[in-house]
């Protein structure tokens, strides 16, 4: 398994050549942070000032949508991603997979918990309370904890190779049961807040559409950025720390 | 061939090279001893013989069947006794060796099982539970367990440690008795134990094979070497 | 996975898994027989759990709480399973006796189903002792008419709690924080099994749904416990070994 020894930590006389493409890789993340903010912004601004407000009961509240659902199905995005970097490591055994999972988790749990207080903004906004127990909203607050018990297992574990298995291991299955867990919190019976959220119905404007898609590719955008960064970041991290080892 | 041949292994947990090009060969009825200080890879050298870690490179053939290839030939023809007893402390004797049996399908079980309780002369304690032996009897009973399905191989992990004379009777005694059908793997922390039984000696450090002599072993030479990497103390 | 005779470097040795899966339930079960710690503790907690369901519900006098006794049982059960889950591998890992199982020639998917199903024993005694004592305390209707259904519920939640948490209970053995780790990867995946049981007993409890909806219930069991095997099958190797 050369390429994962490789990876974390090059001998020393190209330990200067790794460090250059790390910072390499940190360097071309700005462009599209800087992308990926450029679309949010134009986003919000088409959402808000173009897009006609909401004919329903919900009126400018409505409006949350364009950043709502972007995170929601963007924290979606990086779950899938920990699953199939999971499965990649669990076949090769190869250390970058691992940091992709983890990293991907991690911009996942954050996503997920930002789609928890906009859900949760949203819900004051349109119904007047901070909290319902509606499928969507449920289904995340189950997900962050799903995932927030990722962390605790990769703490859990000392030795590497056993971690990244275990937490490979756990994102697969995670995210195996985060369609049956909605599917799960549907089951049960519609109380005082029906289905809210089900924005993406035939009623959207074509403008509503355009503003939306805006929005979902800046999130998609800040996901990959943000990405980027994180692993380079982790990369330097592992690469200090078997330099350390090595060192006594 | 030879009945065990380890080629260019090496063991990564994480980020720590536990093992580095780790390479030997045993011809069969051999008896290869390991030594060295702690850490040094002697037991995870032993647990991938024994199939219960996989190496990260290189490959090791036992009997002439490949264990990266499928493990489970070989487990038929391995037997392992570490200084933990692997017996269930509330199941009898019988009941430890007949589970054993059953696992890897011997035959004549019954037969077998009186047998060997015979040999590590625990008979009289067949229906008695494991946890009121001593733990002389524990490892008597422990190698019985490794014995019930006849292996070839034989890998023992520090089998001595914490055994009362009586118990090492009965091991010297065991082992001179199948050593003639047998090959064997020990790691030991015992140089005369070590001396006494080996045809093959290896001192490992730091993952590497530092020290390596086959038929007589020159004791002054081994002493020393073993003295200056066993008593460096940790090594990285 | 069928009778393996064993090639021609080890004559004589000749097993099958399913004898090799039974060899393992057994043991696990006589084992068990043997110190009866584990059975005990669960029933023990299974009955406390109950007891105090009433005391923290009976806030006012004649609290009716027909519609809380699917959730108050699955609630016990999911607990008292998770007692059980952690000392199934407990022993197992503390005399080395892990390794002993390994050595053997074993399928590791085996292993897992062996677990499972002593798993899956353990919890049913359990549930057998202790689903009498909870009508009794709390549920006023006779649903005798209704056991078929209350069982095939059972069994598909029970199969569900066993699979996943044999999987994680594997895992977390092998941490520092076993007993803790457990329930925090449990709980989060075991929810979904949690509504459709809860659902689906309360209905049969309070006779509040027809069995047509029952029958979603159970199907969404089902389809959990497929889908949740069908995953552990396929990385039971990875949470056992190196």
């Amino acid at each position: 398994m050369e390429s994962s020894r490789s990876l974390t930590g090059a001998p020393a006389a190209s330990a200067a050549a790794t460090r250059a493409s790390g910072l390499a890789r940190v360097a071309s993340a700005p462009l599209l942070l800087a992308a990926a903010g450029a679309c949010l912004a134009l986003g919000v601004l088409l959402g808000f000032l173009w897009a006609p407000t909401d004919a329903s009961t919900m009126g400018f509240s409505q409006k949350i949508f364009y950043f709502h659902v972007p995170v929601a199905e963007t924290a979606l995005l990086a779950f899938g991603v920990a699953f199939v970097a999971s499965v990649l490591y669990l076949r090769t055994s190869n250390a970058k997979y691992d940091r992709l999972g983890m990293v991907s988790v991690r911009l996942g749990l954050l996503f997920s918990v930002l789609v928890m207080i906009t859900g949760m903004i949203w819900g004051k906004a349109a119904w007047g309370v901070w909290w319902a127990w509606e499928p969507r909203l449920t289904t995340f607050l189950v997900v962050c904890l799903l995932y927030a018990g990722y962390f605790v297992l990769r703490s859990s574990v000392e030795e590497e190779g056993r971690r990244a298995t275990f937490a490979a291991l756990f994102a697969i299955i995670a995210f195996v049961d985060v369609p049956i867990t909605f599917l799960a919190t549907r089951l049960m019976p519609a109380g005082l807040h029906p289905v809210v959220f089900t924005s993406s119905g035939a009623q959207m404007d074509h403008r509503d559409l355009i503003a939306f898609l805006v929005s979902m590719l800046g999130m998609s955008l800040l996901f990959v950025g943000l990405l980027r960064v994180e692993l380079a970041v982790e990369r330097l991290r592992d690469e200090l720390y078997y330099l350390k080892n090595r060192l006594g | 061939m030879a009945e065990i041949e380890v080629s260019n292994i090496s063991k990564v947990f994480g980020r720590r090279d536990v093992l580095r090009d780790v390479e030997f060969a045993v011809e069969e009825g051999g008896f290869l001893s390991i030594m060295g200080p702690n850490g040094a890879g002697k037991t995870t050298t032993l647990r991938i013989l024994a199939t219960l870690l996989t190496p990260t490179s290189g490959s090791v053939r036992v009997a002439g069947l490949n264990l990266s290839d499928d493990p489970m030939p070989v487990r038929r023809v391995i037997g392992f006794i570490s200084h933990q007893p692997l017996l269930y402390p509330d199941l009898t004797a019988y009941e430890n060796l007949r589970f054993y049996a059953e696992m890897y399908g011997v035959p004549d079980r019954e037969r077998r099982i009186a047998e060997l309780l015979d040999r590590v002369e625990l008979s009289h304690r067949r229906y008695d539970q494991v946890r009121t032996f001593s733990k002389g009897m524990t490892q008597r009973l422990a190698i019985a367990r490794a014995l019930v399905h006849r292996p070839r191989v034989l890998l023992l992990d520090e089998p001595y440690s914490g055994l009362d004379p009586h118990a090492v009777d009965i091991l010297d005694g065991l082992l001179a008795e199948i050593r003639a059908e047998h090959t064997f793997v020990m790691v030991s922390h015992s140089i005369s134990k070590t001396l006494e039984l080996s045809d093959q000696v290896l001192i490992m450090d730091g993952g590497r094979i530092v020290f390596r002599q086959s038929g007589t072993v020159d004791e002054g030479h081994f002493a020393a070497v073993y003295r200056e990497h066993v008593s460096e103390g940790v090594t990285i | 996975m069928e009778g393996v005779a064993a090639p021609v470097v080890a004559p004589g040795l000749h097993t099958t898994m399913w004898r090799q899966l039974y060899v393992v339930v057994k043991k696990d079960v006589v084992n068990e027989l043997r110190t009866k710690e584990m059975l005990l503790s669960m029933f023990l907690f299974v009955v406390l759990a109950m007891v105090i369901f009433h005391f923290a519900f009976s806030v006012r006098a004649h609290t009716d709480l027909t519609y809380f006794t699917g959730g108050m049982l699955w609630v016990t059960f999911i607990f008292g399973a998770l007692l059980g889950l952690n000392r199934s591998f407990a022993h197992e890992k503390d005399e080395g006796c892990l390794d002993g199982l390994l050595l053997c020639p074993v399928d590791r998917v085996t292993i897992f189903l062996a677990k499972m199903i002593g798993n899956l024993i353990f919890l049913l005694v359990i549930q057998a002792l202790a689903v009498p004592v909870f009508s009794l305390f709390f549920v006023s209707r006779s649903y005798l008419s209704d056991l078929p259904a209350f069982l095939a519920v059972l069994l598909l939640a029970d199969l569900g709690v066993c699979s996943v948490g044999t999987l994680l209970a594997t895992i977390s053995m092998n941490t520092k924080a076993r007993d803790l780790l457990l329930p925090i990867v449990f709980l989060p995946l075991i929810i979904p099994v949690l509504i459709a049981a809860t659902l689906a007993t309360t209905a049969i409890f309070a006779q509040t749904a027809s069995l047509g909806s029952l029958g979603s219930k159970l199907l969404f069991l089902a389809a959990y416990d497929g889908i949740f095997m069908l995953a552990a099958y396929g990385t039971y190797d990875y949470a056992l070994g190196e």
